[in-house]
C-alpha cells in the first residue's frame, strides 16, 4: 500500500483529502502544521507528499526544502495542493523542487487521486 | 520642487493603499476558495455516488449546486485576475519576452483539458524568427489563456482551435480562432464590457464571470495593445491582439 503524507492545517480539507485517499487504496499519515510536518517527514517509507502552502506556523515553500534536504526524502514527489495560484507561487514550488502544483478548488479529489497514481505508476 | 516631492510621497502611499487592497483581496480568495473547494469536493461525492445512491431528483439538485459552486469560483477566480491586472498596472514588469515560448508553454498546459473535449488545439507557428517583445509575461499568459479557453469553451467535441503569431509592422499579432458558437451581431458592441455574457455563451456554459474579456482588454490596452474580433461566414470566431514590440508606456 502507497503511502500519502498530507501536508494540510485545514481539518476539514485535510478529512476530506484523507478519507477520499484511504478509499482510494492509500495508507495516509498527516500533519496539521508545518512543526508536525517537520517531524512527520522523517518517517519511513513515505510515497508521495501533499503540500499546502499556508500552515499557521511555517511556510510551506520551507517544508518543501526541508523535504528536498532530508535524506530519504530527497526523490520523493511532492505535489504543492494549495488555493494559492500566483504565478510567482507556482514558480517557486517548481524551482524548490516540487513535481506539481494543483489550484485545489480547479479539481476534484477524484482528479487528484488520478494524478496521483499517474505519479505513482 | 516641492509639488514635485509632494506628487512622490503621494505616489508613495497610493502604492501602499493599492497593495494593502490586493493583499485583502489575495487572502479573501483563498479563503473562498477553500470553502468553495471543499463544497465541490462533497457535491461531486454526491454526483459520484461515493457515498451511496440518490434519488433522480435529488441527484439534479445536486448537480445544480454543484454548478452553482462552480459559477462562485470563476467568478472568484476573474476577480482575482482583474484585481491583480489592476493592481500591477502601477509597475507592470516590462521584460523582453521570448512570446513564441511563451504560447508553446500556454498551449501545452491546455493538453489535458483539450483532450477531455477532444478539441484540436493547433498551434501554425511563424515561419520567420519572432523578436523578443517588451511585456509583462505574467499578464500576456493570462490574455492567451483567456482566450485559449473562451475558444476551448465555446466550441463543440470534436471542434478545432487554431493559434497564430505574426510579425507586422513593429508589433506582434496572435489570433486565436474557432469553429465554436460565434458571436450574434446584437452582442459584439458589449463583448468586452465587465460582468456581460451573452446569451449564446450561458446556453453553452452558465459558467462564467463575463470578466474575461474584460481583463484581457484592460491588459492589453496598458500595453499599448489593441484587440479585435471577426465572426466566420460559417462559424466561429477569430480573436486576434497586436501588442507592439518595443513597449515604450
Amino acid at each position: 500500500m502507497k503511502k500519502v503524507l498530507i501536508i494540510e492545517d485545514d481539518s476539514f480539507l485535510q478529512g476530506l483529502e484523507a478519507g477520499k485517499l484511504k478509499r482510494s487504496g492509500f495508507d495516509i499519515i498527516t500533519a496539521s502544521s508545518g512543526e508536525e510536518a517537520m517531524k512527520k517527514i522523517h518517517e519511513p517509507s513515505i510515497d508521495i507528499v501533499l503540500l499546502d502552502l499556508m500552515l499557521p506556523d511555517l511556510d510551506g515553500f520551507d517544508i518543501l526544502k526541508a523535504i528536498k534536504s532530508t535524506e530519504g526524502m530527497k526523490n520523493t514527489p511532492v505535489i504543492v495542493f494549495s488555493n494559492l495560484s500566483e504565478e510567482e507561487a507556482i514558480k517557486r514550488s517548481k524551482e524548490l523542487g516540487a513535481l506539481d502544483f494543483m489550484v485545489k478548488s480547479n479539481f476534484t479529489l477524484d482528479e487528484l487521486v488520478k494524478r496521483i497514481n499517474e505519479i505513482l505508476k | 520642487m516641492e509639488e514635485i516631492e509632494k506628487l512622490k510621497i503621494e505616489n508613495e502611499q497610493l502604492k501602499k493603499v493599492n497593495k494593502n487592497k490586493s493583499d485583502i483581496i489575495s487572502i479573501t480568495a483563498h479563503q473562498l476558495r477553500t470553502s468553495l473547494s471543499a463544497l465541490k469536493w462533497i457535491l461531486k461525492m454526491f454526483i459520484d455516488k461515493d457515498v451511496g445512491s440518490l434519488s433522480t431528483e435529488q441527484n439534479e439538485l445536486i448537480e445544480k449546486a454543484y454548478n452553482g459552486n462552480e459559477r462562485m469560483l470563476v467568478l472568484v477566480n476573474d476577480l482575482l485576475t482583474l484585481s491583480h491586472a489592476e493592481d500591477v498596472s502601477i509597475s507592470y514588469n516590462f521584460q523582453s519576452v521570448d512570446i513564441l515560448h511563451l504560447l508553446e508553454q500556454v498551449l501545452f498546459d491546455f493538453y489535458g483539458e483539450t483532450n477531455k473535449k477532444r478539441i484540436e488545439l493547433i498551434f501554425l507557428k511563424p515561419d520567420e524568427d519572432i523578436p523578443l517583445v517588451k511585456c509583462d509575461e505574467e499578464m500576456i499568459r493570462v490574455v492567451v489563456q483567456n482566450l485559449i479557453e473562451n475558444s476551448i469553451k465555446y466550441s463543440d467535441k470534436g471542434g478545432k482551435v487554431f493559434v497564430t503569431l505574426v510579425e507586422k509592422n513593429n508589433s506582434i499579432e496572435i489570433s486565436v480562432r474557432d469553429n465554436g458558437i460565434g458571436i450574434e451581431d446584437s452582442d459584439k458592441d458589449n463583448i468586452f464590457k465587465k460582468f456581460f455574457r451573452a446569451k449564446n455563451a450561458v446556453e453553452k456554459d452558465n459558467i462564467g464571470s463575463g470578466l474575461g474579456l474584460f481583463t484581457t482588454k484592460d491588459i492589453l490596452e496598458k500595453h499599448g495593445g489593441k484587440i479585435w474580433f471577426e465572426n466566420k461566414d460559417d462559424k466561429g470566431t477569430t480573436f486576434t491582439f497586436m501588442l507592439p514590440i518595443n513597449q515604450t508606456l
